[in-house]
């Protein structure tokens, strides 16, 4: 990461990809039972994106609204990964079944990462944000109402031209500059580009309840 | 009599240090020792009714923002340290926003 950037908290076109090979190694490492994070080329096959889904968000089922990784117990070499399909895990009442796609895309504009998702039912059927609203966890809800840059605004996906939800990047590059100069004292050099998104994450997850493994964060 | 029959190590005391960051005032105390068991969230409430203010930016050892869930005892195993940066986040973008693309306007 450039030293310009890095003191704007922003992120070159770039240095996203870089970060974003380095993500999606230490998730899918770290939480090997947890669906993958994969990185899906435009069909220019130059840019690409950061992808997340079929995820269960539902407040019926024990995660309680959370997107939690079960965290690093479970390793792929332990299991057959056929077994691993979470998509196919809940059938006990399918009306309540809620999936989220999470998709982490550059934003331009604001050299940001920027985190676009959508919710649908067992049945394929998009949910208003206000019935995802009902599948987040309290400390979300609480985030939303709380907080002025968790803005949601509807728009269409820079690459499916679709309508998803998008947390807006207009905060984004000064709490992240707050992230990486915050402590001079602890003698820290700042995020590396290949750490950016776990500490990038770390924020936006809050929003929609993704809960990221401490594990992770061991690296930062 | 409760925390008799828990094991030693469910009532271990962690101490956390309040940084201030930006424009958020120093505290006269900044070294709390408080219980491992305690959520993330009791931390953030506690700075939150100090500095009355509901909008805060809480965050560990300058690096990440942790889930208000997560126990301070596992933030501590994370890196043996906890300091907790706290900052005022004003947001001053709101008016940059196109209104006419808001669905969700908190």
């Amino acid at each position: 990461m450039g030293t310009k950037e890095e003191a704007r908290g922003t992120l070159s076109s770039t240095d996203f990809g870089v970060a974003a090979s380095a993500f999606i190694l230490s998730w899918n490492t770290i939480c090997s039972s947890f669906p993958p994070w994969t990185w899906v080329l435009s069909h220019h096959q130059v840019e690409g994106y950061l992808s997340l889904e079929n995820i269960l968000l539902s407040s019926t089922q024990e995660e309680h609204g959370e997107l939690s990784c079960p965290g690093p117990g479970k390793h792929s070499h332990q299991e057959d990964p056929i077994d691993v399909d979470d998509a196919t895990l809940v059938h006990t009442n399918p009306c309540k079944v809620h999936y989220c796609d999470l998709h982490i895309i550059y934003c331009n504009s604001y050299r940001v990462p920027v985190l676009y998702f959508r919710a649908y039912d067992s049945d394929g059927e998009p949910l208003g944000f206000d019935e995802i609203e009902k599948d987040l966890p309290a400390y979300s809800k609480k985030a939303l109402s709380d907080s002025k840059w968790t803005f949601i605004t509807q728009e269409e996906h820079p690459y499916l031209n679709r309508p998803w939800y998008k947390l807006h990047p207009c905060g984004t590059s000064e709490w992240m500059k707050l992230l990486f100069h915050a402590d001079d004292a602890l003698a820290k050099t700042g995020v590396t580009i290949e750490l950016y998104l776990v500490a990038w994450l770390s924020v936006v997850g809050h929003v929609v309840g993704l809960r990221i493994p401490l594990e992770m964060m061991k690296q930062l | 009599m409760q925390a008799e029959s828990q094991s030693p190590s469910s009532v271990k005391k962690v101490v956390v240090h309040l940084r201030a960051t930006g424009d958020a005032p120093i505290l006269k105390q900044a070294k709390f020792k408080i219980p491992g068991t305690d959520k993330f969230a009791k931390v953030i409430d506690f700075l939150r009714r100090q500095l009355h203010r509901e909008t805060l930016f809480v965050y560990v050892n300058s690096a990440f923002s942790p889930n208000p869930d997560e126990l301070v005892i596992d933030l501590y195993n994370v890196s043996c340290r906890i300091f907790i940066n706290f900052s005022y986040y004003i947001v001053f973008f709101i008016m940059a926003m196109d209104k006419c693309l808001l669905y969700w306007v908190i």
